[in-house]
C-alpha cells in the first residue's frame, strides 16, 4: 500500500456542509423551544410534561436538552428479520434497501389495463410480486383492501402481507387496537411477542400532520411500538408552501422538528427504543394543488434529510420509483429511475413507495417489474470499484499491444462477468431482431413478466396453524367492532 | 469406443489444451477425421449456440469455446479428406477501403472458426481490387464485407461489381455486415446475404452454402 493513500470507491453525494446540517440543527432546537408543537395526546403530553417541557394548553415546548437526550438513546441501527427469523435488512450508515409504499386506493389491472379499486387479491399478488422480485427487500401493502369490512382492513392487510411473502414489512394500522392486533398477528407468526421484539418482522408506519402536530392516533402508535420494541417509522407528509414553508430550508427545518419532536414522546417512553427518522418533503404543486411525487424538491429534500439523520445516527425511510403519471408511460419510467437513482445515491436505509402512480392513488404491478431492473441498474452505478494490479491490467494492455483486441484475453473471460451489468429487459436488440420478437416495448415485457410472476409463482406459505391463527384474530376483531 | 462427447465437453467449457489432447487421442483411438470434426467438435459448439440465443452464456464464452474448437481443428484438419474439409467451407473476410475498424470483422471472423469455418482475414482498408486477388488466390465460397462507416459503405457495391468484372461473381457468395448496414442495402448492391450480428453472420452463410 502507498503512503498516505486514500480509496474511495462509490459515487458520493452530499447536498449540503456538515457546517449547514448543525445550522438546520440549531434552528430546529429555536423551533421547538420558542413555538413547540401540538399534542392531541394525553399519555404523550404527561410524559412531556414530567420530563420538563414547557406545557401551554395542548403545546409543548421542548428544551433543547430533550432532544439531545433523546437522538442520544435512540439505537444507531436497526436489524429486520424475515419470517423465518433471518436477519436481512441492516438499518445502518449507507445501507440501501428498496420497497413498495401502503394503501392505494386503485390498481392497473395487469389483464384489463383499467384502473379499478384495490381488494385484498391484489394485496395479496402484489405481496407475491414483491417476494419473487430479487431487487426488493420489504414490502408495504401497496393497496388499501376495499372489499374488506372498513374496520378491520389493516389486519386484512397485514393478513395477506404476510401470507405472501417472507421478505420484512412496514404496516399501516388504523389506531392503536388496530396496531395491537397486528402486533399479535405478527407475534403468531413469531412465536411470541418476545421473539417479535428480539427479531422484528414489521416496522410501524406513523405520520404527524405538518405542520408540528402529533395526532392522537399517530402518537398513540409510537408509544405502542415504543412498549412492544416494534420499530416505528414517522414520517412527515409535507407539501411545502401549503403545510411548510415555500422555502426548502424552512422545510426541511419543519420536517425535521416534526421528527425530533416524535423521537423525544418515543423516547421518553422506552429509553433505546427503535426509530426510523423519515424523510418526506415535497410541495404543493402550485397549478393543480396535489401532492407531486416526482417532484425535485422531494427527492433533492431527501438527500437533506438523510444527511440529517445520518448526522443524528438514525436509520432513514425515503422515497423512490414512484411517478405522478397515470398510467406507466414515458413520464413514468423517467420519474421512477431519477428518482431511484438518487436515493439510492444518497444512502438513505429504506427506500418506499416503489411502484407507485398517480400522485400516490394507483399501484402497478408492471412498474414493479420496471423498477426491480432499475434497482439492479442503480446498485451496479454504487457498486465499489476496486483498484489494483489485476483490474489495472497493465500486463493485458501490453499482451494486446496497440491495434489488437481484448476480445479472447482470458482478463476479459475472467472479468466480464463481474464487471459488466446484463439487463433483463432493457432492450440492446438490433432492429432486426427486435422487429422478429414483434417489436416489444418496455411497457409490453413488463406486462408479460407482470402476469408471468401472478401465474407461475407460488411464495413459500405458513407454518400450519398459523394462517388460523391470523384469521382468529380479525374475527375476534370483527366481533369487537360489528356487535 | 472414443467417446466424442468428451470432446463436445472440452469445447463447451472452453479448455483447449483438453480439447486438442482428446482429438490427439481419439486419432490414435482410430476416430476418423471427419467423425472428430462433426460429431465432437462441432456438436459442442453446437451447445454453445444454443444457450447463447438463449441467453444463458454471452460473447466471451463462445469465444472461449470457439477458441477451444480451432485448437482441436488445426491438429485433425490436415487429416481431413479433400471432401471433408471443403465441405466445411472458406471464406475471406475484410474491412472495406476507408474503414479502419475491425472489431466487429474480428468477432466474426472468431464466429465463423469457432463454427468450423477456415477464414482468411483480409485485414482493414481492403480495396475491391485486393478483395477481387484474394478470391482468385483462395477460392472461398463466401466473401464477408465489414463497415462501420456509412460512407464507406459505397465500397461494398464498387467490390462486387470489380468481381463481376473479374469474372467471379458466380464463384463465389457475397455477405455484408456492419452496423449501418441494412438488409435493403443489401438488396441494393446485390449482395447475396446480409447479417446484423457474428452469430446471425454464422447461420446465414451456412445457409448460403446449403449446409446446417
Amino acid at each position: 500500500m502507498k503512503t498516505n493513500h486514500s480509496i474511495q470507491a462509490t459515487p458520493y453525494i452530499r447536498m449540503i456542509s456538515e457546517d449547514q446540517i448543525y445550522q438546520i440543527h440549531l434552528a430546529t432546537l429555536e423551533v421547538l423551544e420558542r413555538v413547540g408543537v401540538m399534542v392531541d395526546n394525553e399519555e404523550a403530553m404527561n410524559l412531556l410534561r414530567e420530563a420538563g417541557c414547557y406545557i401551554h394548553d395542548n403545546v409543548a415546548k421542548i428544551p433543547a436538552h430533550l432532544i439531545e437526550e433523546a437522538i442520544r438513546t435512540a439505537p444507531p441501527r436497526i436489524v429486520m428479520c424475515d419470517r423465518d427469523g433471518n436477519r436481512k435488512l441492516f438499518l445502518e450508515k449507507n445501507e440501501t434497501y428498496y420497497g413498495t409504499g401502503s394503501d392505494l386506493p386503485f390498481t392497473i389491472d395487469p389483464y384489463t389495463q383499467e384502473r379499478r379499486f384495490t381488494t385484498k387479491k391484489d394485496i395479496e399478488n402484489s405481496a407475491k410480486t414483491v417476494d419473487y422480485l430479487p431487487n426488493f427487500d420489504f414490502f408495504m401493502s401497496f393497496g388499501i383492501a376495499t372489499d374488506v369490512p372498513e374496520v378491520t382492513s389493516d389486519l386484512h392487510q397485514l393478513d395477506a402481507m404476510v401470507r405472501n411473502t417472507k421478505k420484512p414489512m412496514i404496516v399501516t394500522a388504523h389506531h392503536r387496537q388496530g396496531l395491537l392486533d397486528q402486533i399479535h398477528m405478527c407475534a403468531a407468526v413469531r412465536g411470541g411477542v418476545e421473539e417479535l421484539r428480539e427479531k422484528p418482522l414489521i416496522i410501524c408506519y406513523s405520520e404527524p400532520v405538518s405542520p408540528l402536530k402529533h395526532t392522537l392516533e399517530g402518537t398513540d402508535k409510537l408509544l405502542v411500538c415504543a412498549e412492544y420494541g416494534v420499530p416505528v417509522v414517522y414520517t412527515p407528509g409535507l407539501m411545502a408552501g401549503a403545510t411548510a414553508p415555500a422555502t426548502r430550508a424552512g422545510a426541511i427545518l419543519q420536517a425535521n422538528a416534526e421528527l425530533l419532536s416524535g423521537l423525544v414522546i418515543h423516547q421518553l417512553k422506552v429509553k433505546g427504543a427503535p426509530f426510523v427518522y423519515g424523510g418526506v418533503a415535497t410541495i404543493m404543486d402550485m397549478m393543480t394543488s396535489v401532492l407531486p411525487y416526482g417532484s425535485p424538491e422531494w427527492h433533492s429534500n431527501s438527500i437533506i434529510l438523510t444527511q440529517m439523520a445520518q448526522y443524528y445516527q438514525l436509520p432513514i425511510f425515503s422515497t423512490g420509483g414512484c411517478t405522478d403519471s397515470l398510467v406507466f408511460d414515458q413520464q413514468a419510467a423517467a420519474e421512477a429511475t431519477y428518482t431511484l437513482l438518487m436515493a439510492n445515491m444518497s444512502g438513505a436505509n429504506l427506500i418506499h413507495d416503489v411502484g407507485y402512480l398517480e400522485q400516490g392513488l394507483t399501484a402497478c404491478y408492471d412498474t414493479l417489474v420496471f423498477c426491480d431492473e432499475i434497482i439492479d441498474m442503480v446498485r451496479r452505478i454504487r457498486r465499489n470499484l476496486e483498484i489494483n494490479e489485476e483490474t489495472l491490467a497493465i500486463d493485458v494492455i501490453e499482451k494486446v499491444g496497440p491495434g489488437g483486441h481484448f476480445l479472447t484475453n482470458p482478463h476479459t473471460y475472467k472479468h466480464w462477468r463481474n464487471e459488466m451489468w446484463v439487463p433483463k429487459l432493457i432492450n440492446r436488440e438490433r432492429f432486426e431482431e427486435w422487429e422478429a420478437m414483434g417489436k416489444p416495448t418496455m411497457g409490453d415485457k413488463c406486462n408479460k413478466k407482470a402476469r408471468e410472476i401472478l401465474e407461475t409463482y407460488e411464495p413459500e406459505r405458513l407454518p400450519e396453524g398459523v394462517q388460523e391463527q391470523l384469521a382468529a384474530i380479525i374475527a375476534k376483531a370483527e366481533k369487537r367492532y360489528l356487535k | 469406443m472414443f467417446n466424442l462427447k468428451e470432446i463436445s465437453q472440452a469445447v463447451i467449457s472452453g479448455d483447449g489444451v483438453k480439447v486438442k489432447d482428446l482429438c490427439g487421442k481419439a486419432l490414435d483411438a482410430g476416430v476418423k477425421a471427419e467423425e472428430i470434426v462433426k460429431d465432437g467438435l462441432i456438436a459442442g459448439m453446437n451447445v454453445i449456440g444454443t444457450r447463447f440465443k438463449a441467453r444463458e452464456i454471452f460473447i466471451p464464452e463462445v469465444l472461449m469455446a470457439a477458441q477451444a474448437l480451432y485448437s482441436g481443428l488445426e491438429l485433425v484438419r490436415p487429416l481431413l479428406a479433400e471432401s471433408g474439409a471443403s465441405q466445411l467451407g472458406k471464406c475471406v473476410i475484410g474491412t472495406v477501403k476507408g474503414d479502419v475498424h475491425d472489431i466487429g470483422k474480428n468477432l466474426v471472423i472468431m464466429m465463423l472458426e469457432g463454427a468450423g469455418f477456415e477464414v482468411v482475414d483480409a485485414g482493414i482498408d481492403v480495396t475491391p481490387e485486393k478483395f477481387v486477388q484474394l478470391v482468385k488466390e483462395h477460392k472461398p465460397q463466401v466473401l464477408g464485407l465489414s463497415a462501420l462507416l456509412t460512407t464507406t459503405m459505397p465500397v461494398m457495391k464498387e467490390t462486387i461489381a470489380a468481381l463481376k468484372e473479374a469474372g467471379l461473381r458466380g464463384s463465389v457468395k457475397v455477405i455484408i455486415g456492419g452496423a449501418p448496414v441494412t438488409q435493403v442495402f443489401a438488396d441494393t448492391i446485390g449482395a447475396d446475404a446480409y447479417a446484423a450480428d457474428a452469430t446471425v453472420g454464422v447461420d446465414r452463410i451456412r445457409e448460403l452454402l446449403g449446409a446446417n
